[in-house]
């Protein structure tokens, strides 16, 4: 077989998922055609009541707290609120023209400013105990985890798409029963209902789609194993025993970060290019499952990670490498201040909008997602946890930024002059070390923001 | 003609200002995704925000940005209709 040959050969393993054939025999198959949009969306909504309910009890205790009557009654409590606050949500976002003008203009604002007097209320009770305070904490605890998913369910309100919904078709994924990320992937309803297989066919179509990332989780935790044998020594991989022990003992970024003796200058570079192979990896390999299983279930969703190694500019590689958190950093932040400031200053406006996702989202974000400090108002613990995530945003926001903008200047040029695989190559390798420097200040490490700062300028000799 | 072909005219017109050059124009009809077909990178949408805003007044601090309206030609057409009317 030639070269040719091959890549056809290749070609179509690899896109089985395209094959015709296969498409026509799934959809015939019996539990295919039986399994309807409404059946499949019958499944998730009493698997997520479910799920949410394991994910309420196992989330804020042990299971051995359970011997006690106690732990089953505020967490059985705390249960019940929140599906009760979800559906009031609900209840707002089907009926969003009834709401006061104020809240129907800033939807999100104010069903942050509810979590925020939450805590405020914990923060100021925190002396005491009892049963309503812990129940009010397990319904915090639970709630960085809501408060996205509830949140597209308020945007879809606004936009006029939830009035003719109902609760099940939100509760799936606000309950999500295929993943732990406070990201909501797959987004919320509108995304949701106008990808939805509605035919057989689409829905064979869907499956195969989510085998294929199934698959490739599979082949990008071989490639994870051996790189952690490998290039990192570690004992626990599958294949250090493979490979008699042989290993470039090469330091993870973390250990750099935690540890107080110098590591060689090639080895810390080294480090950081690798660390940032094995991040998209390992994002790569945690979004296939969820998109996955959600392509199981017949909703033709987007890939959370999209080949961002090959990227050839900082937005695009912020597009491709976690495409639901940019999703979401993007409707809740980035559009809503591109909509309002700075409407007469294009430069301004795009900046402004950029800095609001990139830096101020995230962060808050990251700031919601350590829940137990929040909510135990542990604020030295907090800032060891995100003090360096500020300075990573900030490097992160000018960035994506700058890179827009030099894109947008690009295409209002008259004529582009495709480039060739050197300028290719050389724009690759541009975005991987800017990426890799500025994830020396995402990792979280034991070191202090001065002794992370004087290692970092270390790395350029200085 | 009517508004709504108008506007379609006046639309693929600026598209073209703003697509991928090695993108025929005309290989997607009025329900594709201009991004998911891959006419346009995500950035390009707000060049159409801009777009909107100037040449149909189209407020979108009022009405906010749904990016599912900027999705293909024809929910661009939809919004241009809404936004006239309002």
């Amino acid at each position: 077989m030639n070269l040719a040959g091959l890549c056809a050969a290749y070609r179509t393993i690899s896109q089985f998922h395209e094959n015709h054939r296969l498409i026509a025999w799934l959809s015939a198959q019996p539990w295919v055609v039986w399994l309807t949009p409404e059946r499949r969306k019958s499944v998730l909504f009493y698997g997520a009541i479910i799920a949410g309910a394991v994910g309420v009890f196992s989330r804020n205790a042990k299971w051995r707290d359970y011997r006690a009557l106690a732990p089953w009654l505020d967490h059985g409590l705390a249960f019940l609120l929140l599906l009760g606050l979800l559906y009031t949500l609900y209840l707002a976002a089907a009926r969003f023209k009834q709401l006061p003008a104020s809240v129907r203009r800033r939807p999100l604002i104010c069903f942050h400013f509810l979590f925020w007097l939450l805590l405020a209320l914990l923060w100021f009770f925190r002396e005491r105990s009892g049963f309503a305070l812990t129940v009010l904490s397990t319904i915090a605890l639970s709630f960085p985890y809501l408060i996205w998913r509830a949140g597209y369910m308020l945007l879809s309100g606004q936009r006029g798409k939830a009035l003719t919904s109902r609760f099940r078709d939100h509760l799936f994924y606000i309950w999500p029963i295929w993943d732990g990320t406070n990201t909501p992937p797959g987004k919320g309803h509108d995304y949701l209902s106008r990808v939805i297989a509605q035919t057989p066919e689409s829905y064979a179509r869907a499956i195969l789609g989510g085998f294929k990332l199934l698959l490739l989780v599979a082949l990008w935790k071989v490639v994870l194993e051996l790189l952690a044998a490998l290039v990192y020594g570690d004992p626990k991989s599958s294949f250090s025993a493979l490979f008699h022990g042989y290993t470039l003992g090469l330091p993870r970024l973390r250990q750099i970060l935690s540890a107080h003796s110098v590591t060689p200058l090639a080895h810390a570079w080294l480090s950081l290019y690798l660390e940032l192979i094995w991040e998209t990896l390992a994002l790569a390999a945690k979004g296939h499952v969820w998109v996955g299983v959600i392509r199981l279930f017949g909703f033709n969703i987007f890939r959370n990670t999209y080949k961002p190694l090959l990227a050839q500019t900082i937005v695009e590689f912020w597009n491709r490498y976690y495409y639901y958190f940019k999703e979401l950093m993007m409707e809740c932040f980035f559009l809503p201040t591109y909509a309002r400031w700075f409407r007469n200053s294009p430069r301004a406006r795009v900046v402004a909008a950029v800095f609001a996702a990139a830096f101020a989202g995230n962060m808050y974000y990251h700031l919601l997602q350590h829940k137990e400090p929040l909510v135990s108002a542990e604020w030295n613990r907090l800032w060891s946890l995100l003090g360096a995530r500020l300075i990573y945003c900030g490097l992160l926001a000018g960035g994506i930024a700058i890179s827009m903008l030099r894109q947008q200047r690009q295409r209002n040029r008259a004529q582009v002059v495709p480039a060739g695989p050197i300028h290719r190559f050389r724009r690759i390798a541009g975005v991987w070390t800017f990426f890799a420097v500025i994830n020396f200040w995402n990792v979280i490490g034991h070191l202090t923001i001065a002794e992370r700062a004087r290692l970092f300028f270390s790395l350029f000799g200085l | 003609m009517t508004d709504r072909e108008r506007h379609r005219l006046e639309l693929m017109e600026f598209l073209r200002t703003i697509q991928r050059p090695d993108y025929p124009l005309t290989a997607i009809n009025e329900e594709s995704g201009l991004v998911e077909s891959g006419l346009i990178d995500s950035l390009a949408l707000l060049e159409i925000v801009t777009y909107l805003e100037q040449t149909y007044r189209v407020d979108f601090n009022e009405r906010g940005i749904d990016p599912e309206d900027l999705r293909s030609v024809n929910s661009i057409l939809e919004l241009i209709a809404r936004a006239s009317v309002s």
